[in-house]
C-alpha cells in the first residue's frame, strides 16, 4: 500500500439475541459512538464512512441510505459494499484502500446485522441459484453438516472433536463482555445438545445475533499524533469462489480452494514461513465447529487432517501456544455483517492488550484474521503492533 | 452514555417483503433443464482448457476464464461425497413452506463429473445406514410429470446390495 | 492527485426492455468478453481485482454477485460488490488503484429490471418503520421532488418535457439505446400521468443491460491504450434519508460531491471548463436540478439551461448527448453507463453522437430515492 494504515479506534455493541429496544439506526449508532469515544474523536473529524451490510437480511433495500443518521455519513463521502459474511472484513480493506490512496485520512468502517428483523434461514437459502439448489432449504447449516460428515469419514475425527471446539468457544466467550452467547458448557453438554443436522448440534453452530462493530482507520501521521496504541494493517488478501462448486464440503478435494489460496498469497506478501511462529493469535471466522478445524489446516497451522488433533491437544486454547478465537469467535456472536469486522477488531484489541478478561496471556505482536461468506469466500487480514514488521 | 431503564412499550412492526421474480434460466441452464424434462438426462459442460466437467452447465469455466462449448452427457449414477440428516424444518424459499424433518440429503458426484450435486437422498435417516462413498442413482419423475425443474429429480437413492467399505 | 488512474476500455450491451434469452451472468459476460477483447487484456494475467454493481433485491439472489463471480474473474481472486449505483464502482475502483494494492481493475454493472417489479423493489428502500407502508416508490418520491422544485423556482412542466424531447432525440443517434424518437413537447405533456407531475415519458423506462469498464494505473494505462481517459476528480456524498428532512428543491449531496470532484480536478468554473456532461436524469426534471447541483448554473436556473439551448447536442455545453437515462438504462447500471458515455466522448468513440473535441467530461450517478447519494466523476483527455 502507498501509505501505512492503522486502526486507531473501534467499538462494538453488546451483541444479543434480542434488541427490541433499538432500531437499526440506533443500534449502529451505539457502535459508532463507542468507536469515536475509543479514538477520542468526533464524527466531524471523520472524512468518510463505509458501511457493510446485506440488504436482504433485514428486508431493507439501501440500508446505507436509511441509516445515515446513525452512521454519521450525512453530508460526507461514503459507500456501501455487500459481499455476504465477508463484508465486515471487506469494509476494513475498503477503509484501508481509502486511507492508503492519500485521499482520506480518517475513515469510519461499520458492519452490522439485526438478525432478528429478518428470516435468516430463508434468506441464506436465497444464496443458492434460483433454479438450481434453492429448494434444498439446507442453508448454511446443511453445508457445514456435510463438511462434518466428510471430515469425520476422511480423517477419523469424532463428534467429540467438534464438541471440544464448541466448549473452547463458549468458555472464551464467557470472558468477553460483548459476546452474545456466554455458556458454561462441557463436552458432554455439547454432545447432548439438540441435533440440528447430523453431525451439527445446537452448540456446534453459531447463533443469529443482533450487533454492530465500528472501526476507525487512519494514516500514519494521525495515528502517531492521536493514538497511543495504533494497530497497523500489514497485508490483506481476498479470494472468492465460483458459483455452484462448494468444494470445502468435500475435504478430499485436491483442487485449489479459496482459503488455502488466500492464505498462501498473504503469507507470500509478508514473507511468512511459519504462521505459528509469525502470528501470536488468530481470529478466524467459524460459523460451525468443523469450519474451525479446517481453518487450522488451511492456514497451515497444522497439516491436512491434523486439525482435530490440535484441538484435542489443547494447542488452540486461550492460554495455549496457538490461541485461536480468544473472543469466543463467530460461534458465540454472529451478526453477519459485523462478524468479519469483529475478528479484526478483536485481534486489534489483543495487540493493544485491551481484551480484558479474554486477553491472551502472552505478548501479542501480530495477529491474523479470516472471514467467511458467500459461497466459500474469504478475506484475510494481517495486523501488527509495528508499521513495518 | 448512561442508559435509563426502559419502562415504555416497545413497538415491533411485522412485515412481509414479497418480491416477485421471473428468472431467465439463460442459454446454458435452459438447455440443461429442457434435456432433463424431455429426455430425463443430465448434461454437463467440459472446459476446453482444464477439461473438468461441471454441472450445471455454465457459460465460462471460472478457473480458466474461457467459454464452455463442449456438452457432456452424464449418467444417472454417482458417489455420495457428503450427506447430512436434517432435523430442522427450514423454510424452502421457493414455496415458503417448511420441509418436514428428519430428512436426508447429500451431495452426489455423478460419474464423469467433477461437480457435486445436492439433492434429497431417499434413505432412512439413520447415520449407520449412510456413508460417504455410497453409490447412488437418481430417481426421476415420469416424463409426463417432468416440468424442466430440479424437482423433476425426486431424490437420489442407494444402489442395491452395497456394504460399507471399512 | 499525485498518481493518475485511467479508464482504458468500455463495453455496453445494447439496452433492451427485456432480455429473457440470458440470465444475468450471461448478460454480464457479453460486456466482459468484449471489453477484455477490445483492450487485449486477460483476467488472470492482467486484472488485479473486479468490482460489480447490482443489488440482491434486483437480482433475486442473496449475495447476488455469487451469480457473476464466475464471469467477472472472481474465482480465487479479489472481487467485490458495491450495492449502489454503478458510478460508485468507478470511484471505488480508482481508490483501489491509488492505494497501490491494485493496478488494473474490471468494473461491471448489471440489472435485468424485466425480471422483477420495480415498484416493489423501490418500495423496499423506504424505511420499514415510517414510510414503507405508505406505498412509496422512487417514482412517487420523485414526483414530490419535482413538485417542490417547480414550486420553489417556477420550473415548468414544459421545461421538464423539453428535457425528454432533447434526450429521446439524442438517443436516435446512439446505437445502444432502446427508447428513442423525435417527439414534441405536446407528446410528452399528453402522455399518461403516472404520479403528477410525472408522466410516462418523464420516467426512465424498465431496461435490461450491462456495462463493463476497465481501469488502470497510469503506468499500466499507457501500456494498454493510446487514448486513456484520465480520472481527474471524483466525489461522493450522502444526504438525509427522510424526505421531510430535506428541502427537495435542493441537492446538497450533489453539490458536495461535485465540489470534491472539481477540487481534485482543479476546475474552478465548471460551466466553462467542462465540454460535455452525462448525468443521471432518471426523471426528466432531475436533469435541470442536477445541473444546479453540479454548479453549472445557479439554484433555480435549471430551466433556463434547457430553454437557452446551451445543453442541446449542438449547444455550448451538451448534456446527455447519449440520450441519458430516459433513453433506457437499467437501475444500478445507470451511473456506470454515464461514465462509459462520458469516456466514449473523450476517446472520440461516441458513435453517432460524438461531440467535437471533448477534453473534459463529467459523469454523475445517484443512489437512493430523490438522489440521496451522489457520485461525480470528472474525466479528462489529458
Amino acid at each position: 500500500m502507498k501509505r501505512n494504515v492503522a486502526i486507531i479506534g473501534g467499538g462494538q455493541t453488546h451483541h444479543a439475541a434480542r434488541r427490541h429496544d433499538v432500531n437499526q439506526v440506533e443500534m449502529v449508532n451505539e457502535a459508532v459512538r463507542a468507536a469515536l469515544l475509543d479514538a477520542r474523536m468526533t464524527i466531524d473529524e471523520i472524512d468518510a464512512v463505509l458501511l457493510g451490510n446485506m440488504e436482504f437480511f433485514e428486508g431493507t433495500h439501501m440500508t446505507d441510505c436509511w441509516l445515515v443518521d446513525g452512521t454519521g455519513v450525512y453530508g460526507k463521502p461514503g459507500l456501501k459494499i455487500t459481499t455476504g459474511g465477508t463484508v465486515g472484513a471487506t469494509i476494513v480493506c475498503a477503509g484501508a484502500h481509502h486511507v492508503a490512496s492519500g485521499l482520506f485520512d480518517k475513515v469510519l468502517c461499520i458492519g452490522f446485522e439485526k438478525q432478528e428483523e429478518g428470516d435468516t434461514g430463508a434468506i441464506l437459502s436465497g444464496v443458492a441459484h434460483p433454479l438450481y439448489g434453492r429448494s434444498m432449504a439446507g442453508a448454511a447449516l446443511g453445508y457445514f453438516a456435510m463438511m462434518g460428515t466428510s471430515y469425520m469419514a476422511t480423517w477419523g475425527a469424532k463428534e467429540e472433536h467438534s464438541a471440544m471446539v464448541a466448549v473452547k468457544a463458549r468458555q472464551n466467550a464467557r470472558k468477553n463482555e460483548y459476546a452474545h452467547l456466554k455458556l458454561d458448557i462441557t463436552i458432554q453438554d455439547a454432545l447432548n445438545a439438540r441435533m440440528l443436522a447430523y453431525p451439527i448440534r445446537m452448540l456446534d453452530m453459531c447463533p443469529a445475533s443482533n450487533g454492530a462493530c465500528a472501526m476507525i482507520l487512519a494514516d500514519e501521521k494521525t495515528a502517531i499524533d492521536r493514538c497511543k496504541k495504533p494497530v497497523w494493517i500489514r497485508a490483506m488478501d481476498s479470494a472468492h469462489n465460483e458459483q455452484f462448486e462448494l468444494d470445502w464440503r468435500d475435504v478430499t478435494t485436491t483442487r485449489p480452494i479459496f482459503s488455502k489460496v488466500s492464505a498462501a498469497r498473504l503469507y507470500r506478501k509478508l514473507g511468512v514461513k511459519n504462521p505459528v511462529e509469525y502470528f501470536d493469535v488468530f481470529e478466524i471466522y467459524e460459523p460451525a465447529t468443523w469450519a474451525e478445524l479446517l481453518w487450522y489446516e488451511d492456514l497451515s497451522i497444522c497439516g491436512p487432517g491434523e486439525g482435530f488433533k490440535l484441538i484435542e491437544d489443547g494447542m488452540t486454547e486461550i492460554d495455549g501456544p496457538i490461541p485461536v478465537n480468544p473472543s469466543g469467535g463467530v460461534l458465540s456472536t454472529n451478526c453477519i455483517g459485523a462478524s468479519a469486522m469483529l475478528r479484526v477488531w478483536e485481534a486489534a484489541l489483543q495487540i493493544r492488550g485491551d481484551a480484558g478478561e479474554h486477553q491472551v496471556p502472552k505478548e501479542v505482536r501480530r495477529a491474523l484474521t479470516t472471514a467467511y461468506g458467500g459461497t466459500n469466500w474469504s478475506v484475510l487480514i494481517a495486523l501488527s503492533k509495528s508499521s513495518d514488521e | 452514555m448512561t442508559r435509563e431503564p426502559f419502562e415504555q412499550e416497545l413497538v415491533s412492526i411485522p412485515m412481509v417483503v414479497d418480491v416477485p421474480y421471473r428468472f431467465a434460466a439463460g442459454k446454458y441452464m435452459s438447455r440443461f433443464l429442457i434435456e432433463l424434462r424431455d429426455n430425463g438426462r443430465f448434461l454437463g459442460i467440459r472446459c476446453p482448457s482444464c477439461n473438468r466437467v461441471q454441472m450445471p452447465p455454465r457459460i465460462v469455466c471460472a478457473a480458466c476464464h474461457v467459454k464452455n462449448t463442449e456438452w457432456v452427457e452424464l449418467g444417472q449414477e454417482g458417489t455420495l461425497a457428503g450427506f447430512t440428516i436434517m432435523y430442522l424444518p427450514l423454510t424452502d424459499p421457493t414455496t415458503g413452506k417448511p420441509h418436514k424433518p428428519p430428512f436426508t440429503y447429500g451431495s452426489v458426484r455423478l460419474d464423469g463429473c467433477d461437480s457435486v450435486f445436492d439433492h434429497f437422498v431417499n434413505i432412512e435417516p439413520d447415520i449407520n445406514k449412510i456413508w460417504v462413498g455410497m453409490r447412488m442413482k437418481a430417481v426421476l419423475r415420469s416424463k409426463k410429470q417432468r416440468t424442466g425443474d430440479l424437482s423433476d429429480i425426486i431424490y437420489f437413492e442407494p444402489i442395491e446390495g452395497q456394504d460399507k467399505v471399512t | 492527485m499525485s498518481e493518475r488512474v485511467a479508464i482504458v476500455g468500455v463495453a455496453q450491451t445494447k439496452f433492451s426492455p427485456k432480455r429473457a434469452d440470458v440470465n444475468y451472468a450471461e448478460l454480464a459476460y457479453e460486456v466482459i468478453e468484449r471489453v477484455l477483447a477490445d483492450t487485449g487484456l486477460q483476467i488472470e494475467k492482467d486484472i488485479s481485482n473486479s468490482i460489480s454493481c447490482s443489488h440482491d433485491i434486483w437480482d433475486g439472489q442473496t449475495i447476488s454477485n455469487i451469480g457473476i463471480t464466475d464471469v467477472i474473474g472472481g474465482h480465487l481472486r479479489n472481487e467485490e460488490k458495491m450495492a449502489m449505483d454503478g458510478s460508485t464502482a468507478v470511484y471505488y475502483g480508482t481508490i483501489g488503484i491509488l492505494s497501490g494494492e491494485f493496478d488494473c481493475t474490471l468494473l461491471l454493472a448489471h440489472t435485468k429490471m424485466s425480471q422483477t417489479n420495480r415498484n416493489i423493489v423501490n418500495n423496499d428502500a423506504f424505511d420499514p418503520i415510517y414510510t414503507r407502508m405508505l406505498g412509496f416508490d422512487y417514482t412517487s418520491a420523485a414526483a414530490l421532488q419535482a413538485k417542490r422544485y417547480m414550486h420553489v423556482y417556477g420550473i415548468t412542466e414544459e421545461q421538464a418535457a423539453s428535457v425528454v424531447v432533447k434526450n429521446l432525440s439524442n438517443a436516435t443517434r446512439n446505437p445502444v439505446t432502446h427508447n428513442k424518437g423525435v417527439f414534441s413537447i405536446d407528446d410528452v405533456l399528453n402522455a399518461p400521468i403516472v404520479a403528477a407531475p410525472l408522466r410516462q415519458m418523464d420516467i426512465a423506462p424498465d431496461t435490461d443491460g450491462a456495462v463493463a469498464i476497465i481501469m488502470a494505473s497510469e503506468k499500466r494505462a499507457l501500456e494498454i491504450t493510446d487514448s486513456p481517459v484520465w480520472v481527474r476528480g471524483m466525489g461522493t456524498c450522502y444526504d438525509a434519508h427522510y424526505l421531510g428532512d430535506r428541502d427537495l428543491s435542493e441537492c446538497m449531496a450533489l453539490e458536495k460531491a461535485a465540489e470534491q470532484a472539481y477540487r481534485m480536478a482543479g476546475i474552478n468554473n465548471p460551466r466553462k471548463e467542462i465540454d460535455v456532461i452525462e448525468l443521471g436524469e432518471e426523471f426528466s426534471y432531475q436533469e435541470l436540478l442536477w445541473l444546479e447541483g453540479l454548479g453549472i448554473c445557479e439554484h433555480g436556473k435549471g430551466g433556463m439551461m434547457i430553454d437557452s439551448g446551451v445543453t442541446a447536442m449542438d449547444g455550448d455545453l451538451p448534456v446527455n448527448p447519449s440520450g441519458g437515462l430516459l433513453a433506457g438504462v437499467p437501475a444500478n447500471v445507470m451511473g456506470l453507463n454515464r461514465v462509459a458515455e462520458a469516456a466514449l466522448q473523450i476517446m472520440g468513440k461516441a458513435d453517432g453522437h460524438q461531440i467535437n473535441d471533448v477534453k473534459t467530461a463529467v459523469a454523475q450517478g445517484h443512489s437512493g430515492f430523490c438522489g440521496q447519494h451522489h457520485c461525480v466523476i470528472v474525466l479528462g483527455r489529458n
